[in-house]
């Protein structure tokens, strides 16, 4: 038995060196020995590696095809769930980004659009804190002409300037929901 | 014994996806052990059919029982003992074999005439071979997996013990009864 083992090199240190020791005077072992070492030559040499080609295929097929236990089907029935819940989540998600995204950006613009279209305050003004008015003449033509700043301290743009009496000036500054009338001091 | 490989990291994540039913991930595995599981196969039943069938059934069983597996063991190991003991089952089940000798058989290795001396080199190696693959055919399963899973396989002492489930010094007296049987039938070979 220790023959075999030594072959094997599956001996103590202190045992192999005992075999060695006797195998060097033994010629009997000797060739027991040598005939070990030839036997597992040919057995290796009358062993064929089968061809594993689809086999790995054909075991997940036979798995496939196993019936899934109770247990293990309601397991993945649930971890879809969570997983088509949490794709859901993450859609909606996006969609909200993009709305906050487009409704910061667009926000100035409707706000513009906004203070067209709402009627302006009426703030009824002499000439204290308003801008000097226009010569009449100069408002007739204003009045068909493209807005203007009119007013540096406010620096609000005047969208139109609409009055039908020369000695009056009226005009709207959008910007700040402001309609201004003008009069002329008294003499 | 276990000493830890470059695999074992993924290897761990593998069984861990198997075990929720990622069968691709377990198809890596069969990748990985294939060769080895039907050596395994082979060296009990000693026909290639039988192994590669067995060999795919180790598997189907090895998934249908991943959470009985524990990682005390080398995954490597469980799947070559499941793979041992569906063959070894196969074999005596099937029954069609001839066993000349028994599990205790070691002591008909007296019986067997002793010749010394390097005795296969007069016969035909296509003789031999013949002679030879009879020989192992005549062995126990126990008897023929020990001597093939070591020469062919390449496997320890400690590695064969644990895949048959067997104490070492049974594997030491198994293997001596296997090499001593085979031996002895090729000198006679020789002889004739």
């Amino acid at each position: 038995m220790m023959l075999g083992a030594f072959e094997d090199s599956e001996l103590e240190p202190n045992e192999m060196q005992e075999v060695a020791y006797h195998l060097a005077r033994c010629e009997s072992c000797t060739g027991v020995l040598a005939d070990y070492s030839t036997l597992g030559r040919d057995l290796r040499s009358i062993t064929e590696a089968p061809s594993l080609a689809g086999f790995s295929n054909a075991v997940i097929a036979r798995i496939d095809r196993l019936p899934q236990p109770v247990l293990t089907r309601i397991e993945r029935f649930f971890r879809r769930q969570l997983e088509s819940v949490g794709t859901g989540f993450a859609w909606g998600s996006a969609v909200v980004a993009a709305a906050v995204v487009t409704i910061v950006l667009m926000t100035p613009y409707a706000e513009q659009l906004a203070n067209r279209g709402a009627m302006p305050t009426i703030v009824a003004s002499s000439n204290h804190n308003v801008a000097p008015a226009p010569a009449p003449a100069q408002m007739a033509d204003a009045a068909t002409s493209e807005p203007t700043m009119a007013d540096n301290d406010s620096h609000a743009d005047i969208s139109r300037l609409e009055s039908e009496n020369h000695s009056v000036a009226v005009w709207s500054e959008p910007r700040r929901d402001t309609t201004v009338i003008w009069l002329p001091d008294q003499p | 014994m276990r000493t830890p490989g470059r695999h074992d990291g993924d290897e761990a994540e593998l069984i861990e996806r198997s075990r929720k039913g990622d069968s691709e991930a377990f198809g890596v595995l069969v990748e990985r052990y294939q060769r080895r599981v039907v050596g395994v196969a082979l060296a009990v039943v000693h026909n290639q059919d039988d192994a590669i069938e067995l060999a795919q059934e180790t598997f189907v069983r090895a998934y249908e029982n991943l959470s009985k597996f524990e990682s005390r063991s080398s995954f490597s190991t469980w799947l070559y003992r499941i793979a041992a003991n569906l063959a070894i089952d196969f074999w005596r089940r099937e029954g069609r074999h001839v066993v000349l000798h028994g599990e205790d058989a070691e002591t008909e290795i007296g019986k067997l005439p002793t010749t010394t001396g390097d005795s296969f080199k007069e016969v035909s190696r296509s003789e031999l071979s013949a002679r030879l693959k009879q020989a192992l055919e005549e062995l126990t399963p126990e008897h023929r997996a020990v001597i093939l899973l070591r020469e062919v396989e390449g496997m320890s002492y400690d590695e064969i013990s644990d895949v048959l489930q067997c104490p070492r010094g049974t594997v030491m007296s198994r293997l001596h009864y296997a090499r001593t049987h085979l031996r002895n039938i090729l000198k006679d070979l020789g002889g004739n």
